[in-house]
């Protein structure tokens, strides 16, 4: 159990907080979890942390799909959050857009997080197609504010998730076990240890601005397992939903002691040559975990597009603003100091940036023009 | 013509020359004004004195030849002069006085006033105003009219805003060169916000952002007085030149895209076309697109930084919380689409352009909110200075 884990996985709302469960199962102890919910009845589990919102004023009865009654639940009482948020340093948020809860309230919370300094990464799926236009409208218009708000966002269609399933219960639960094994690979990547090390303050960092990103996890055995798994991502219906090229990628693997370099090697250049043409940077871990791994080869991916997290939120100075200055990946990069006209004027300091330098070169915003 | 007088702003991207004259029910009306594109200031500070004066020249031969067509043949000799830039500063400072007669009587309001005008000032700089804000008697504050209450000690608090002398007076020098005499000079913010606030949005407690080319002014008010003050090197120019980094353009296609095509908010306006045409800058180049999306992304960080480091000086003097009355948009940059729903949401207050209400004459104005602090600076000379003709002779324009 590693009670100083400075990450902090939340579930919010009936979705995520299922979610969240799964990925709690799937790591087993060590991993700090808090679900959150409109709905009392997620407090029937006496083992695990929960935080009710809204129970004034909607009685622990939900929000009803209202999205409305749910953001205003949250902001009655969010602040309920913070007894579990010491030490914290990422909060991964699970939820499933749509309905209520999951998108008024992860909203919120992620403002509230926000405003704790402490940086939120959300993996949120997105409704059925069969579930209607007022549902994917809803989802919408969550989204883009989730965007604004959250430093790194996964939105996973649940038409991509279900495959084949027959029912409508295997098609939800399968749902759940995809997006939680792909969270649980995240959280493995982060908090055990590996030759190729990245670490819950790495992570931060690179997450702080990464914007809309897709993910994959794919798990193989076999003598051509590095290979195989490439293979598999590049024909991943997930990692097919994006809209723009690929302007950074994390890429984790996973497996047991007999990881060899050769397929770390296969596994780097096959992301890169399937993806990773425009990326400005391309992170490797790995994590060496025989008793979970041994025989098999898992490999996380995470991709983020250059019109991702484009309307950064970055306070200046805050505590995820880097402080570097760097040329934008974008094609029409500039000059690498950008005082431009104010070359000769008295700087504008604040926080020990230079003011005068476009914003969105200080913050590492992609454009893509 | 009765209680006339003349400002000049001499902006990082226009020089702006007002006459007006005080009506009888104590308001303004501006008679003539001018402006021409300045040249030789950056940041709301001159860079060169020869570029400035001529564009001081030129605006005071077109408020001429605006006179000139209305029948008046007045030559321009002196204006107050608006000032901006971050070198503006205020510092609270107490005048305390031993009241004698355990009464506050005027003899203590007297002493306490003149003991709060005793700040000093390093050479380099200069006072642009004093602004008093409220009394204490011993440990009672918050009070606006001393007299007859008992007490041992009274104090006076005020707000002392200063300036750096050799700036202001490089503003003198141009001026002069220009064969306009130069007054006294104005703190754009606090007259912007003599345009543009009621006495009740005072009380309540009220923020007003002077967004200039090259600088942006706030005044807070809270409980009626002037709470705090000062200037952020961050203005509309700033925007221009981010967006001229950010896809390669000239300054004047940037000034374009941004008043024309930008938008505060990104995504505000779905409907719109997803791709800007930015004109080739010479007739052999030809006309390239850009994203809108990529264009207010820049706009929109570059604002949100700005609003961001406003919150932060405000709570940093506890003030975020007691501007109840929202915020107040005024000068050129005011006139960015959608500014006022961003900075409605960066300060979680309301917001509003404005407009300035004191003042007669603007009205055929596109955007009056960037003549705010021109006009709040005449309303401020003609509420609190002697007239002094601003007539000059011709003789003394040319010798």
């Amino acid at each position: 159990m590693s009670d100083t884990s400075s990450m902090l996985l939340i579930g919010i709302g009936g979705g995520g907080s299922a979610i969240a469960r799964g990925v709690r199962r799937a790591f087993g102890e060590g991993l700090r979890y808090l679900a959150v919910d409109t709905d009392a009845s997620g407090s029937d589990r006496a083992d695990e942390p929960f935080v009710l919102i809204g129970g004034d004023r909607l009685s622990g009865r939900g929000s009803g799909g209202d999205v409305v009654a749910a953001r205003l639940a949250a902001e009655d009482s969010i602040s309920a959050m913070d007894q579990y948020l010491e030490g914290v340093r990422l909060a991964v948020i699970t939820t499933s857009l749509g309905g209520g809860t999951g998108g008024g309230a992860s909203l919120e919370a992620i403002k509230h997080l926000s405003e704790h300094g402490i940086p939120s990464v959300v993996f949120a799926t997105t409704p059925f197609t069969f579930e209607g236009e007022d549902r994917q409208r809803t989802a919408r218009g969550v989204m883009t504010m989730i965007e604004e708000a959250a430093n790194a966002t996964f939105f996973v269609p649940l038409d991509k998730l279900v495959g084949d399933a027959e029912t409508m219960e295997d098609g939800m639960r399968r749902a759940v076990d995809t997006m939680a094994s792909a969270v649980t690979l995240f959280w493995r990547l982060v908090e055990k240890p590996g030759y190729l090390r990245l670490d819950a303050e790495r992570i931060r960092h690179l997450l702080a601005k990464a914007g809309r990103g897709r993910f994959a996890a794919v798990t193989m055995q076999g003598p051509s397992r590095a290979a195989d798994a490439v293979d598999a991502l590049t024909r991943a219906p997930l990692l097919a939903t994006g809209s723009g090229p690929v302007r950074a990628i994390l890429c984790g693997v996973l497996a047991g002691d007999d990881l060899r370099l050769k397929e770390i090697g296969e596994i780097s250049d096959g992301i890169r040559a399937a993806f990773g043409s425009h990326a400005a940077s391309f992170e490797l871990a790995t994590v060496n975990d025989e008793e979970t791994f041994s025989g098999r080869i898992s490999v996380v991916l995470l991709l983020f597009e250059a019109n991702g997290k484009d309307g950064s939120e970055e306070k200046p100075g805050g505590v995820m603003s880097p402080k570097r200055r760097k040329k934008p990946s974008g094609p029409l990069g500039v000059g690498p100091q950008g005082r431009g006209r104010f070359n000769n004027a008295e700087p504008t300091i604040w926080n020990g940036e230079d003011l005068d330098i476009p914003t969105f070169l200080r913050r590492n915003i992609n454009l893509d023009v | 013509m009765t209680d006339f007088h003349a400002a000049i702003e001499i902006g990082t991207t226009r020089t702006v020359l007002a006459i007006g004259e005080k009506t009888a029910d104590d308001r303004l009306r501006v008679t003539c004004h001018a402006e021409i594109p300045s040249t030789g200031v950056r940041k709301s500070q001159i860079l060169d004195i020869t570029q400035a004066t001529t564009s001081i020249r030129s605006v005071l031969h077109e408020i001429e030849r605006k006179q000139t067509e209305a029948g008046s043949s007045i030559m321009l000799g002196n204006a107050f002069l608006v000032v901006s830039g971050q070198h503006i500063k205020a510092d609270p400072f107490q005048g305390m006085v031993a009241i004698e007669g355990a009464k506050v009587g005027s003899d203590e309001i007297d002493t306490v006033y003149r003991s709060s005008r005793t700040m000093q000032l390093p050479k380099d700089r200069e006072f642009l105003d004093v602004v008093d804000q409220d009394y204490e008697v011993d440990a009672l504050g918050g009070i606006s009219s001393p007299n007859g209450m008992s007490g041992r000690i009274l104090k006076l608090n005020t707000l002392q805003i200063h300036a750096d002398r050799n700036r202001i007076n490089d503003a003198r020098t141009a001026a002069e060169s220009a064969k306009l005499e130069i007054r006294d000079p104005l703190f754009a913010a606090t007259c912007a916000a003599e345009a543009v606030l009621e006495s009740h949005e005072k009380r309540n407690g009220v923020l007003v952002l002077d967004i200039g080319g090259g600088s942006t002014g706030y005044a807070a008010y809270s409980d009626g007085h002037l709470a705090a003050t000062g200037v952020i090197g961050v203005g509309g120019d700033h925007v221009t030149n981010d967006i001229a980094h950010a896809f390669q353009t000239t300054n004047s296609q940037a000034e374009q895209l941004k008043i024309n095509e930008a938008s505060a908010l990104i995504g505000a306006s779905p409907s719109a076309p997803q791709r800007v045409k930015v004109p080739g800058s010479s007739p052999l180049i030809e006309t390239r697109t850009i994203s809108r999306r990529a264009l207010e992304t820049v706009v929109n960080a570059r604002l949100r930084e700005l609003f961001t480091v406003i919150r932060e000086t405000l709570e940093d003097q506890d003030l975020l919380n007691r501007l109840h009355s929202g915020v107040v948009l005024t000068g050129g940059g005011a006139a960015m689409r959608d500014i006022d729903a961003l900075v409605s949401r960066e300060l979680a207050m309301g917001a509003r352009i404005g407009r300035p209400i004191h003042v007669d004459g603007l009205d055929g104005e596109d955007f009056p909110a960037a003549y705010a602090a021109i006009s709040g600076a005449l309303l401020f000379a003609s509420r609190n200075y002697e007239e002094k003709s601003v007539i000059q002779s011709i003789l003394d324009r040319f010798f």
